[in-house]
């Protein structure tokens, strides 16, 4: 339900924290080991949950999240486990917003509306297209609306204000910024745009705006806020501390990662 | 949109270098000092007009009139040149400093490279490591020409993950950078605009086969990876109803095994590389992995206009296996003294097929897209 995004948001706004919204890919690096990471997740603090569906081309993503999705894909994980392993995950905790993140061939191969209903079914509350922009949004949002789900879209530092007249017609939930122009990784580049942009979505939607592409590090998150940010998304830093751990006891060193950045985005404005 | 197929479905940060090449191309192409620049080009540098060459062994050979549109002799050695030029162009009036390009056979690798030389432009060509290793000559090529060749060892390793990987480059650099699509397929206006480039096929071969015989040919058939030799020569004839289009899509070792790329045989529709088209999928909407012995056909989509062309009828695609197109290979090198590329082969291997079932004076165009010499440690018996 698009409920629990505008509930969360509604009580963040009130208590005067900021989101953290953590990413990672389903499915990944096992089935078993994806649903603790999420619990992970909902333990230490995650204001709402990011989480994608392997694709075999994913173009809006870096090497990271690459990897992970070619060896989900390999391991024989379908769309249909996703849904059942979100299904699960939302037995873990009913009220925290699930986003789902998807390229567009995949919706296709379902049919959107049907897509729509086994995310719904599943507890999904929300879906960004990765490569659906708004002169196509009309494809999907419908579909998405009719079934209770958030339509999310991307802003990026140059995306113009035209462009962002018709990303408000369409956007749900919170509206996705990119922190720098580029795929999604650890790499710290911030434009010096990203400030005027944060204040530009902000006066034309009135939706939280959330950064994310580059936004690795608790202090990283603190810039974010700084130039005016209301949550931040981290993804790819998560998937690499759990390959780094390889195999080994990756949970310790993912609950610490996820308490400091939930403690950078919870404590009060 | 072309029917139900093309259309712009990429990530919102590439958005804005889209809007802008729509627009330099809007205007450009209009642009009397542009487009007498290119001609300029194509003719003193890359060699337009190529031969219409009537192949009369050959003809004798297969049973009908084989007429044969000599873009093998375009500097560079493939079509690729008249686009790349176009495109480079292009970029350099909308004041970028770097190109960047996917490459499959290497021949869109090296007519960039060629361009980037010529036009001062910094290049990077992305190519699958399976394709490095099938085609050397033209990574060598490339790299004498001065650009950067960087392997890409993702997915299949072949030009699907050439063409991921420069769209990734392309979302962080935009500012600077051109991203010189090599066929016409990806999101608006790649499609439109490398037609615009590539219909000087076709157009020649029209006048040029007019003047001869004052008339048209009764076939016109080019292979098809992305398409675009094949959307340049047909868009000469698209409002010429007495002229039978045929697509060859490569049909590997065979349409019922898994080793093809014959997309619009075998596909479903579905959106790949910021267009909708047909798509080689499974019922996740993951793509397969494609295969050819031709690596510029090795490619699980195509361009979006060929699979709207399909859907009105207005021309046919078939498909040539790896031995077909081998066995016309040879034919042509023995009876012509010419030897083609891998991937034109395969339109050579249908018209084989079509000569060997209509009337000795029927007349058939084929595109001749490119030469054979990247293609030799490919089809010379190993010892």
């Amino acid at each position: 339900m698009t409920d629990r995004y505008a509930r969360r948001f509604a009580q963040l706004k009130r208590e005067k924290r900021r989101a953290f919204i953590p990413f990672t890919l389903l499915g990944w690096p096992d089935r078993q080991s994806s649903f603790s990471i999420v619990k992970a997740m909902i333990e230490c603090g995650a204001s709402s949950l990011e989480l994608g569906l392997a694709f075999s081309d994913p173009v809006a993503d870096g090497p990271i999240i690459q990897q992970a999705a070619s060896e989900t894909l390999a391991s024989g994980f379908k769309v249909r486990d996703a849904f059942e392993l979100i299904a699960e995950i939302r037995g873990l905790d009913r009220e925290i917003p699930i986003g789902l993140l998807v390229y567009y061939n995949m919706v296709l191969a379902q049919g959107v509306e049907q897509f729509c209903q086994r995310a719904q079914k599943a507890g999904v509350d929300g879906i960004l297209v990765a490569d659906l922009p708004p002169e196509a949004a009309s494809e999907v949002v419908p579909a998405a609306r009719a079934c209770d789900l958030s339509t999310l879209f991307i802003v990026s530092p140059l995306t113009t204000e035209d462009r962002l007249g018709k990303i408000r017609e369409y956007a749900g939930a919170f509206v996705y910024a990119v922190s720098r122009l580029g795929i999604t990784g650890t790499e710290a580049r911030y434009d010096q745009a990203l400030k005027a942009m944060i204040a530009r979505v902000h006066a034309t939607v009135s939706l939280p705006v959330c950064v994310g592409f580059g936004v690795s590090t608790p202090d990283q998150a603190r810039a974010m806020f700084a130039l005016g940010a209301d949550g931040v998304i981290t993804g790819s830093r998560i998937l690499q501390l759990v390959r780094e751990a390889n195999g080994a006891e990756y949970d310790q060193r993912l609950r610490a990662f996820l308490e400091s950045m939930s403690e950078v985005c919870l404590c009060q404005r | 949109m072309f029917g139900t197929f093309g259309g712009i479905y990429v990530p919102e940060p590439l958005m804005p270098a889209l809007e802008e090449l729509e627009e330099a191309f809007l205007q450009l192409s209009q642009d009397q000092a542009f487009l007498a620049r290119l001609k300029e080009l194509l003719a003193d540098y890359a060699g337009r007009p190529t031969p219409l060459y009537h192949a009369r062994n050959l003809s004798a050979k297969w049973g009908a009139q084989i007429f044969l549109k000599r873009e093998d002799l375009l500097h560079g050695g493939a079509h690729k040149t008249n686009n790349a030029l176009g495109q480079a162009l292009l970029a350099q009036a909308m004041a970028k400093k770097r190109i960047i390009a996917e490459t499959g056979a290497g021949q869109h690798g090296v007519a960039t490279a060629m361009a980037g030389a010529l036009l001062g432009l910094r290049t990077e060509i992305y190519m699958g490591e399976v394709d490095i290793e099938r085609q050397k000559p033209n990574v060598l090529r490339m790299q004498l020409l001065g650009a950067q060749v960087h392997p890409v060892a993702t997915g299949g390793r072949t030009l699907k993950d050439a063409i991921n990987q420069a769209l990734r480059d392309w979302i962080s650099n935009l500012r600077d950078t051109h991203y010189l699509l090599g066929t016409a397929a990806g999101p608006h206006p790649f499609p439109t605009l490398v037609k615009f480039f590539q219909s000087v096929i076709g157009d020649e071969a029209r006048s040029q086969f007019f003047q001869r015989y004052r008339s048209l040919p009764e076939y016109a058939i080019a292979c098809i990876g992305g398409g675009s030799n094949a959307i340049g020569l047909f868009s000469a004839f698209l409002e010429e109803p007495s002229v039978r289009l045929i697509g060859v899509e490569p049909a590997g070792r065979g349409l019922d095994t898994h080793e093809h790329g014959a997309v619009l045989s075998r596909g479903t529709a579905g959106c790949l590389h910021g267009m909708k088209s047909m798509l080689l999928q499974d019922e996740d909407g993951q793509i397969q992995e494609t295969y050819s012995i031709a690596a510029g056909l090795d490619y699980p989509s195509v361009g979006p206009e060929h699979a709207y062309l399909k859907s009105t009828g207005r021309a046919v695609y078939e498909s040539a296996t790896d031995g077909e197109a081998l066995f016309a290979f040879h034919d042509l090198c023995r009876t012509e003294g010419i030897i083609p590329a891998l991937e034109s082969a395969h339109a050579l291997a249908c018209a084989r097929r079509l000569a060997a079932t209509v009337p000795a004076q029927t007349t058939i165009l084929v595109s001749l897209s490119g030469r054979g010499d990247k293609d030799l440690e490919q089809v010379m018996p190993r010892d």
